[in-house]
């Protein structure tokens, strides 16, 4: 039995879980604002406009996160003939500038979870910010028509914050189930952490050891999401009267 | 484009039923893996939202680190903490099947989600009516069973289908050790033949679709079923319950 906590595997768990926080703080950013856009444009006056984002929705949220991401990462590329994905998704200067910048020898893999992730978390945001307008007071946003408010000052003043403050908890929650959804790139050969859990477990056969550890930091990463989500959902509440029950 | 359709006839009823002279895969697996995921979730989930609420401070504390624990960890990552454990057989001692494993995963996980929505919907029972089943003569666990329970159900009703959507979604992950479902049965059938490079945008596709479909469906027919509730007499609604648990008092 070999040692099963050497400095390479530290190391490696460590750029593992460098990654997965890296995926992701980029996958939390990309998705509330694809969840606020398709969210708004599902509020749209236009009904052509409004049933596309409707659409976008019920697709990108009732497909499981995995089959998305298998589907861009190994998929998607399939769709070009050999030269042309080489160049297209492996063989170029972006991925070239990706790799020197991330350390990541295959940089498409990484950005086609990014992409998967965004789309499934993107659209079920969309949902709650949509959710968290419908329960603003009517008379707030007519006041603010008749204060002469337009669409996008309406937009801007109005129904983002208030839309925002109002699905925060449960955008909070969507958040951490889309941390706990990057452990779902290593089935594509990104390096996250659990896929670097996995390699140790292949290196020492410590299993128990490993998974131990990766359930432990996992927890971790939830507990401090929701510690910190918490704090900025205080932030956004600071000033009202109102106390949102636990 | 031909060969395109040829592949995915031949692969459809795999996709769908699994394969031949085997136990049922494909997408049959993944809603069977659903249904048992949250037919016994639900009742694990009872105990645990009990629990939550129970007058020890050592059971309570025991039933939130319970749903800390499974809501805390990628179900990936649990579903083979699980097959380790039942494959070394230290704790379990069971056989080495990855079904079995798959369905305990789903279990703790399932539970955990369903345990909160339960505890939020018996936080929703009216103090009055809950003294009043008291008052009358019920036990708590009568006034648990018989008015809490019956009346927080429908409050419960759309968290819970949402939950039951998810777990169906979140099947897709026991691909990570093996069970035939339907993710898993499009690995096999594409194999790792590089001449089927060609049908994996296909395959993905169907694959998408038939988690779609399903998912899609059993939202809205629960949105139906939320509808006939709020549409009916709300007072008749309630009052079958309390009109059975007056006269069983």
């Amino acid at each position: 039995m070999r040692e099963s906590l050497t400095p390479e595997t530290v190391s490696l768990l460590l750029a593992g879980l460098t990654l997965t926080i890296a995926l992701t703080v980029v996958t939390s950013i990309t998705s509330f604002v694809v969840g606020i856009g398709v969210g708004t444009l599902r509020l749209s006056a236009n009904r052509l406009i409004r049933s596309a984002a409707g659409t976008f929705v019920e697709v990108f949220r009732n497909i499981p996160a995995l089959i998305q991401i298998i589907f861009w990462a190994f998929a998607f590329p399939s769709l070009f003939p050999a030269d042309t994905r080489m160049f297209l998704f492996f063989d170029n200067s972006v991925m070239t500038w990706l790799t020197t910048a991330t350390g990541l020898s295959l940089p498409y893999y990484a950005l086609a979870a990014c992409f998967g992730l965004t789309l499934n978390t993107g659209a079920h945001m969309a949902e709650l910010f949509r959710a968290g307008v419908g329960t603003l007071p009517r008379e707030r946003i007519e006041t603010a028509r008749l204060l002469g408010a337009g669409t996008l000052a309406l937009f801007w003043w109005v129904l983002l914050p208030g839309g925002v403050r109002a699905a925060f908890p449960a955008i909070t929650t969507r958040l951490i189930h889309n941390m706990k959804n990057t452990a779902l790139a290593s089935f594509v050969a990104v390096p996250e952490f659990f896929q670097t859990v996995q390699a140790s477990i292949t290196q020492s056969f410590r299993a128990v050891e490993f998974l131990t550890i990766a359930a432990v930091v996992y927890l971790l990463l939830s507990t401090v999401m929701a510690g910190l989500l918490r704090r900025v959902d205080i932030r956004l509440n600071r000033g009202r009267m109102h106390v949102r029950p636990d | 484009m031909s060969d395109q359709i040829d592949f995915l006839l031949d692969s459809l009823p795999h996709l769908l039923f699994g394969f031949p002279g085997q136990r049922p895969g494909g997408l049959v697996m993944s809603v069977l893996l659903a249904v048992a995921g949250l037919g016994v979730g639900l009742a694990v989930a009872v105990v645990v939202a009990a629990a939550q609420d129970a007058r020890s401070r050592s059971l309570r504390r025991l039933a939130d680190s319970y749903v800390h624990l499974f809501r805390g960890i990628p179900l990936i990552l649990l579903v083979l903490i699980i097959h380790q454990l039942v494959a070394s057989g230290p704790i379990l001692g069971l056989n080495n099947t990855p079904l079995r494993s798959a369905v305990i995963a789903l279990v703790l996980y399932s539970s955990a989600y369903q345990a909160d929505i339960i505890r939020t919907g018996l936080r929703s029972v009216p103090v009055g009516m809950v003294e009043w089943a008291r008052v009358i003569g019920g036990s708590r666990w009568q006034v648990y069973r018989l008015v809490k329970l019956p009346y927080s159900l429908r409050v419960m009703q759309p968290a819970l289908s949402g939950q039951g959507i998810t777990l169906f979604k979140d099947t897709s992950v026991v691909v990570i050790i093996g069970v035939a479902e339907l993710t898993t049965t499009a690995r096999i059938v594409l194999g790792s033949d590089v001449g089927n490079t060609p049908f994996w945008v296909a395959t993905y596709l169907t694959v998408g679709l038939l988690y779609f479909v399903v998912a899609f469906a059993v939202s809205r027919l629960a949105l139906r079923g939320e509808r006939r509730y709020q549409a009916g007499n709300l007072v008749r609604s309630l009052a079958i319950p309390t009109a059975k648990t007056g006269s069983r008092l």
